[in-house]
């Protein structure tokens, strides 16, 4: 029972907090897709909020630049869907890549074949889609290809072809962004100035810049309500854990009592207490970090949309933290333990 | 007769309340006892023994009197000194055992006496060597809420004996017991008492505890009978 009792507060603190860790780590994408070097039109901080025009006659310049080993046109626009009558804001996205590119496992994950899409697990049920289902794109229809794991309800993210994109996101003669990947050794800082060059009116940017302006985008909304409900777990979770320890306590207070009439000194009961404290601590932190792990790999599959990254480091910590509440709760029976009468044990 | 009183009590009283509500549950008792003899406190429901067992176990502070155990002024013990007095001289056994259910009877006795500092394969050794006494050598690893009545009223007397109390003090020992349980657990009574060299004072309404006791005393509305009798004790 107090166990259970401790457990359920580590299944709710280390939830809370993997719920935070998942949203903290939105827009990861960014740095996933295969760039150094970002190069967008100026005044392009978040990609997911501004919109980027950079002309499409540049790749070859760019390719031939000193230090750059691949550049990849990315087409990329934010587009409304009615999967199933619901409108969704999609951020299309398409990677013009060269062969050479499209071999790498991390470049083929966003490189649909013509006539498909990739779409993440959470706009995936979202969209009520799956792989194999056609969704309505600017009146075309394009297969599911591939659901990858991930994403986020804030902002859908899906991946079409390089060819589909040219003839429906109608950017004509531009592209939205190119992605640079350097050559070992290479000088970034130099590459982006050659770079900006060739392209008139751009910038250089680079995937953790776009990565924390998504960030900062979930930052700012999003994330300080998951802190306090992180706040809040964790006062509710050493509440449980307080209140267990004192209700295990205060069952066992005839115990104390015998212990008491034979003899024990508060000291030596208060030490049982703690004993038994941090016994329970440590088999419901251990029952609930492996609740918790459980209930996040069910989440992850079943509801995607609820983002949770539950990292070790973060169960090591709230395991520890139980432990520190569960020695904490020990001192909160103190004086009630000191206040039984040991001539109870008397009455039956 | 061993010498000297282990026990003397002197004048005990004590009342619960005050005014016209107070109630005298102990009125002007005197009781002795010693050193290997056992003394039997009889009398009906509500006529203070228990009341009076708790006295003189330090449980509860009599209103007038004075008690007196193994050279040591009970009454004048402040809160620490009681809990060690209680620990090193005094062994209780209770009514309804008052063992701790989800520790084994080894546990049970070896917790008291890690109460009273003994510890590790010290406490192990002396728990073992009292239940043996207690004829429990094949109930040492049982938990105490798997053992028969009997039997948990034998891990009480082994672990109110396992600090070698010099006196010990039994309230209602075979009340929860059925005949042939009650007498073993007299007969342990007796035979550890014995061995062990200490005084027991119980206090009971089962009068099949007279074939045990050395000495019985009779408790009517807080007060002893003057010169109790076994045919006293019968009648009353």
């Amino acid at each position: 029972m107090s166990v259970g009792g401790v457990a359920f507060a580590v299944l709710l603190i280390l939830l809370v907090v993997s719920l935070y860790r998942g949203w903290s780590e939105a827009g990861g994408l960014f740095e996933e897709l295969p760039a150094d070097i970002w190069l967008a039109q100026a005044g392009t901080d978040d990609p997911l909020r501004t919109t980027s025009f950079l002309p499409a006659d540049r790749l070859e310049e760019l390719t031939a630049l000193p230090g750059v080993r691949t550049v990849v046109p990315v087409y990329a626009r934010r587009i409304a869907v009615r999967p199933r009558g619901s409108k969704l804001n999609v951020y299309f996205m398409a990677l013009a890549a060269p062969s050479g590119v499209a071999s790498t496992p991390a470049a083929r994950r966003f490189l649909p074949r013509p006539g498909s899409i990739v779409v993440d697990s959470v706009f995936a049920r979202e969209a009520g889609l799956r792989v194999g289902d056609t969704l309505d794109v600017l009146g075309r229809s394009l297969l599911v290809e591939r659901v990858e794991p991930g994403g986020n309800p804030i902002f859908e993210i899906a991946f079409m072809n390089g060819e589909d994109a040219r003839a429906l996101l109608a950017l004509d003669g531009y592209v939205s962004y190119y992605l640079v990947t350097l050559d070992p050794g290479a000088d970034a800082a130099a590459v982006a100035r050659d770079a900006t060059a060739v392209v008139t009116g751009s910038e250089a940017r680079t995937a953790a810049d776009f990565a924390n302006a998504t960030r900062d985008l979930v930052s700012q909304g999003f994330l300080p309500v998951v802190g306090a409900l992180v706040g809040i777990g964790f006062a509710i979770g050493g509440a449980v854990i307080a209140l267990t320890i004192y209700t295990a306590t205060i069952e066992r207070a005839r115990d104390f009592g015998v212990l008491k009439a034979i003899g024990a000194d508060d000291g030596f009961l208060y030490r049982i207490v703690l004993q038994q404290s941090l016994g329970v601590g440590a088999a419901g932190a251990a029952l609930g970090v492996a609740l918790s792990s459980l209930a996040a790999t069910l989440i992850r599959r079943d509801v995607p949309e609820f983002v949770t990254d539950l990292q070790p480091l973060d169960a090591a910590a709230v395991f520890a933290i139980a432990l520190l509440l569960s020695a904490a709760a020990a001192f909160v029976p103190v004086r009630r333990i000191s206040r039984i009468d040991p001539a109870m044990v008397f009455r039956a | 007769m061993n010498g000297s009183p282990l026990l003397r009590a002197v004048g005990l009283v004590k009342v619960f309340g005050s005014g016209r509500t107070a109630v005298r549950a102990v009125d002007d008792v005197d009781i002795e006892a010693r050193a290997e003899e056992i003394s039997l406190v009889m009398g009906p429901s509500g006529s203070g023994k228990t009341t009076l067992l708790t006295m003189l176990g330090g449980l509860l502070h009599p209103t007038e009197g004075r008690i007196e155990i193994d050279g040591t002024d009970v009454t004048a013990l402040g809160k620490l000194d009681l809990a060690r007095f209680r620990r090193e001289t005094v062994g209780f056994v209770f009514q309804t055992f008052n063992l701790l259910e989800t520790l084994t009877a080894q546990e049970n006795v070896e917790i008291a006496l890690n109460v009273a500092g003994v510890t590790g394969e010290r406490a192990h050794a002396r728990a073992t060597e009292v239940l043996v006494a207690a004829d429990l050598r094949d109930r040492l690893d049982f938990r105490a809420r798997d053992l028969s009545g009997g039997e948990k009223q034998r891990v009480s007397i082994a672990r109110a004996l396992a600090n070698r109390p010099r006196l010990l003090l039994a309230d209602e020992p075979t009340a929860n017991l059925d005949s042939h349980q009650g007498r073993e657990v007299m007969e342990l009574l007796r035979r550890l008492a014995k061995e062990e060299g200490c005084g027991v004072v119980t206090v009971s309404h089962d009068t099949r505890l007279l074939g045990i006791a050395d000495h019985v005393l009779l408790l009517e509305d807080g007060r002893i009978r003057p010169e109790s009798t076994t045919a006293d004790v019968l009648s009353a």
